[in-house]
């Protein structure tokens, strides 16, 4: 049994690799290997509409799309994580805080010469 | 007549609000024994809190009585005042009510606000990035920037761009980590919380930025000690410090849209750690921990001694 983290990463596969809108029932036939019900599929795609992952239209049936690439999701993580974000607390300091291009000539040297 | 336990929390509370931050912060031994300092700075911090609000409280219910016990009992049971309330009474009442208060709140507003923005991270992670080959538990995030990042709460997270991994051997790969999970093992982001709330809620008082920045950087130092002692390899110490200076080149390079404008803020504190890494200073004395630590006790016995003792 695939958890639901898993189901959403592989939708949202799916809805990005796709040229257009996709219905959830071509969703369904997509990832038919996984045998998932239609209820199933939009449980997760209604998961990933809260989280603002997805936005549908008013077709009928619904069809669904992702709100952004799975590029621009990496960067605003990446500028969350970055930048001057009032959220930094959320991620422990990161590995190195951010250095002017002098401190960093001088850490080099500093490597070299011990 | 102002009691002497209140005159007393209150010249704690000055030299907790500026000398004491001040000494610790340019003291030169913390980075011999960043978990010792640590300990030195919640220390502060809490006493600082309990001697200013004492202090005012104290003063406060003078009238009602000159200890806090007494003075408190008082007014639980609704004892008229023996002398009579004047006016700096009641601002040393409302003072105390308001720092209190805006304390607290601070407190838990930014525990709330970080859950959120946590949440939120977590939601992207889980959809953007892959489990890292090289790390097992670790996840790689597509990014050019060489950057190495952890969630902490009931289901850590452990994050690696895609930048670092390109840009470091296995062994300072492995360094990296290893910090990281120092950090999460030894719930550092609990460590920031008391003084990112001293710091929202008295932006003025500069000892409250200046004592955040401190614990900041002790906290790396404390993950830098603990992963070169989980590291094997000849020289853990080196292989990651060439792990720093090789993310810090990369950062500074400007690669991948990095905002430069957040990022000078850690400023000499990553020449401090890698000038550890490279010539450790020799491991504080044994006497001279206990004594940090005994100073430690002492702060916070103090001005708790002093908000329970009867009337001086």
């Amino acid at each position: 049994m695939a958890s639901l983290g898993d189901l959403e990463r592989t939708v949202m596969g799916v809805l990005w690799a796709a040229d257009g809108p996709v219905a959830a029932a071509e969703l369904r036939d997509a990832l038919a290997d996984r045998e998932l019900a239609l209820t199933t599929v939009h449980t997760v795609l209604s998961r990933l509409e809260g989280k603002g992952f997805v936005r549908h239209d008013d077709a009928r049936p619904r069809r669904f799309r992702p709100t952004a690439t799975r590029e621009q999701h990496a960067a605003e993580l990446m500028h969350e994580v970055l930048g001057a974000s009032a959220d930094r607390q959320a991620v422990l300091a990161r590995f190195v805080g951010g250095v002017d291009p002098e401190e960093a000539r001088l850490l080099r040297q500093l490597l070299a010469e011990s | 007549m102002l009691p002497a336990t209140a005159a007393a929390l209150a010249v704690l509370a000055a030299l907790l609000a500026w000398p004491v931050p001040a000494l610790l912060g340019r003291a030169r031994w913390p980075r011999r024994d960043p978990l010792v300092a640590l300990v030195c700075w919640q220390a502060i911090g809490l006493a600082g809190g309990l001697s200013i609000i004492g202090a005012l409280l104290v003063h406060g219910l003078a009238p009602w009585g000159h200890s806090l016990p007494e003075a408190g009992w008082a007014v639980l049971t609704g004892q008229p005042a023996r002398d009579p309330v004047r006016g700096d009474h009641w601002v040393a009442l409302t003072l105390a009510a308001v720092l209190a208060a805006e304390l607290l709140g601070v407190l838990a507003l930014s525990w709330a606000r970080t859950a959120r923005a946590r949440r939120r991270h977590r939601e992207l992670l889980e959809l953007v990035v892959r489990p890292a080959d090289a790390v097992p538990d670790a996840r790689l995030l597509e990014h050019p920037a060489p950057v190495a990042f952890c969630i902490p709460g009931a289901r850590p997270l452990l994050v690696l761009s895609s930048g670092m991994v390109a840009e470091l051997d296995d062994a300072q790969l492995a360094a990296v980590v290893a910090h990281e999970r120092a950090h999460l093992a030894e719930h550092h982001h609990l460590y920031l919380l008391p003084f990112v709330a001293w710091e929202a809620a008295l932006p003025v008082l500069p000892a409250a930025a200046r004592a955040h920045a401190a614990v900041r950087e002790l906290v790396e130092m404390r993950a830098d000690d603990r992963a070169v002692a989980s590291l094997a390899g000849p020289d853990p110490r080196r292989t990651l410090a060439q792990a720093i200076v090789l993310a810090v080149g990369g950062a500074a390079g400007g690669a991948g849209g990095v905002p430069s404008g957040a990022l000078a803020v850690a400023g000499g504190a990553v020449s401090a750690r890698v000038a550890r890494l490279l010539g450790p200073p020799s491991p504080l004395p044994a006497a001279a921990r206990a004594a940090a630590l005994a100073c430690a006790g002492l702060l916070l016995l103090v001005p708790t001694v002093l908000l329970l003792a009867p009337a001086l």
